[in-house]
């Protein structure tokens, strides 16, 4: 499967009478916009711009994505949620680069996010560096829990769908072409290379907490094999912003950089076999049985080494555990990718479980670190959010505006797919 | 809490716990394995009666666990 990913560098968003791709700037007619994701569960819709060190803070934020759209090849980008989940994953695919679609709404539960556009907390999310078009939806009244994340969520995915059509006909500025073969194939294109395949954890826990492969809820699923580029083409989607700092959005299953980094070295000192996405479910059983399938499809790869990368923290701490142990007991080498919650002193055990098997681990940092975030002039949102989202606390939020929050609660602060600035040494 | 009440307050503790493997890492000495994460003790899916039957299993397995000798971490 062979898929060439096109840039088109996007240097601003603005409105406009039009929406089109036109000297580098996305124009946007925000009243088709919002007619194109209008719901009837959702009373008010809101769209912003906003722009790297622009003096505002969004909060709470659900989910972050890219538009792409594709170009040749079968499918439709975010497959199963549009179109019948024909496979995506070859062909060309236009990418609008450096601009996302950004949700953001009064609050589902106590999980979502803060992003700030500048200042100390800029620093810890990659969404301050990016243009962000950013769609405000508030529920109907009474409208129960799951249906507002389901209406939010869907908003987002149409939104992005919208604004990348635009992107159909366009000249990207760059490309850059990435090609697993079938199995067999790939198995023997590199003889004298190790061959490494990525288990890629997904977060399925219910409400907020959920991820979807295809349009299938992946709690409902057994492990499986992807071939790499359908996660660039949308295959897996976002319903998860639990404690921000360790969830992957959208954005991050679309540029997820495990695989990027896997294909860059591609051919040269690994060949790359292709992914195997699993679970993170609530009961043991589920546990076991997805890790044991797991550890089964990577030995039916014959690969010799296996990057594992967890999603969220606490109780997937023993899916990661039970991964990494059944597949070293194939006498196949892993690597954790994982982040900590080791206390506000950073002394506490930093994972819920451990093994001595776990032995090539990287952080993604401390989620529990304490920062200070002054007042900014533009709140998009709901500031009073910050004392009760995870990684806030009562107090959390002083009358001049500025908040005390635990970096989990900044979107994407210490993500495990290490798509972040931050990580840890030991001496 | 587990570990602290039991060696603070020295009385046998029993861990009520989903995930068994986080409850022998963490060094709990009895435990009790539960439903899910989000509903230890319950089961959604199970009618009024067949989930008051489940709990009480449950804990009638806690209290049995608590007056047990055990000399190692033991799942019961």
């Amino acid at each position: 499967m062979q898929l060439e990913l096109g840039n088109i560098l996007v240097k601003d968003i603005q409105f406009g009478d039009k929406t089109e791709f036109k000297n580098g700037i996305v124009y946007v007619n925000k009243q088709e916009l919002m007619d194109n994701i209008k719901d009837d569960r959702l009373a008010k819709i809101e769209v912003d711009i906003v722009r790297p060190g622009d003096d505002v803070r969004i909060c709470p934020v659900k989910d972050v994505l890219e538009p792409r759209v594709k170009v040749e090849g079968g499918g439709q980008v975010f497959p199963g949620i549009f179109g019948n989940a024909e496979m995506v994953g070859s062909g060309k695919t236009n990418v609008l680069k450096g601009m996302t679609v950004l949700t953001v709404g009064k609050i589902v539960g106590f999980q979502e996010g803060i992003i700030d556009m500048s200042g100390p907390g800029a620093e810890y999310t990659p969404f301050s560096q990016t243009i962000n078009l950013v769609i405000l939806c508030d529920k109907v009244e009474g409208l129960p829990q799951h249906e507002h994340e389901e209406a939010v969520r869907l908003a987002g995915l149409k939104a992005t769908r919208y604004i990348s059509e635009i992107a159909k006909n366009v000249t990207p500025d760059e490309t850059f072409t990435f090609e697993t073969k079938p199995l067999t194939e790939q198995l023997s294109q590199y003889p004298d290379l190790p061959k490494v395949a990525y288990v890629y954890m997904l977060q399925t826990q219910g409400l907020m907490h959920d991820t979807y492969l295809y349009g299938t809820d992946v709690k409902k699923i057994l492990p499986t094999f992807l071939y790499p580029t359908e996660v660039m083409d949308g295959a897996v989607i976002s319903g998860n912003c639990v404690s921000a700092c360790d969830k992957n959005t959208t954005y991050h299953h679309l540029n997820n950089p495990v695989i990027a980094d896997l294909f860059a070295r591609h051919g040269k000192d690994l060949n790359f076999i292709g992914v195997v996405v699993t679970n993170e479910n609530v009961t043991l059983l589920d546990k076991e049985r997805s890790s044991n399938f797991t550890a089964k499809l990577v030995d039916s790869l014959k690969v010799d080494g296996v990057i594992i990368s967890e999603e969220g923290f606490g109780n997937p701490d023993a899916d990661l555990i039970m991964n990494c142990k059944k597949i070293e007991a194939l006498g196949i080498k892993t690597v954790l990718v994982t982040d900590e919650y080791a206390g506000r002193d950073g002394a506490s055990q930093s994972l819920a479980d451990a093994n001595l098997l776990a032995n090539a681990v990287i952080s993604g940092g401390n989620a529990n670190a304490i920062i200070e975030l002054p007042p900014m002039s533009r709140v998009i949102g709901y500031i009073e959010a910050s004392e009760i989202i995870a990684g806030g606390f009562d107090g959390a939020l002083k009358k001049d505006g500025s908040i005390t929050v635990e970096i989990q609660a900044i979107t994407g602060a210490t993500n495990e797919l290490g798509f972040n600035r931050m990580g840890a040494l030991e001496f | 809490m587990v570990k602290e009440l039991e060696e603070v307050v020295d009385v046998p503790v029993v861990h009520v716990c989903t995930v068994v493997p986080i409850s022998v890492t963490v060094g709990a000495n009895r435990i009790d394995p539960a439903v899910a994460i989000p509903h230890p003790l319950g089961n959604p899916q199970l009618n009024q009666d067949e989930e008051f039957a489940l709990r009480t299993s449950i804990v009638e397995k806690a209290l049995k666990a608590l007056s047990t000798d055990i000399s190692e971490q033991t799942v019961f």
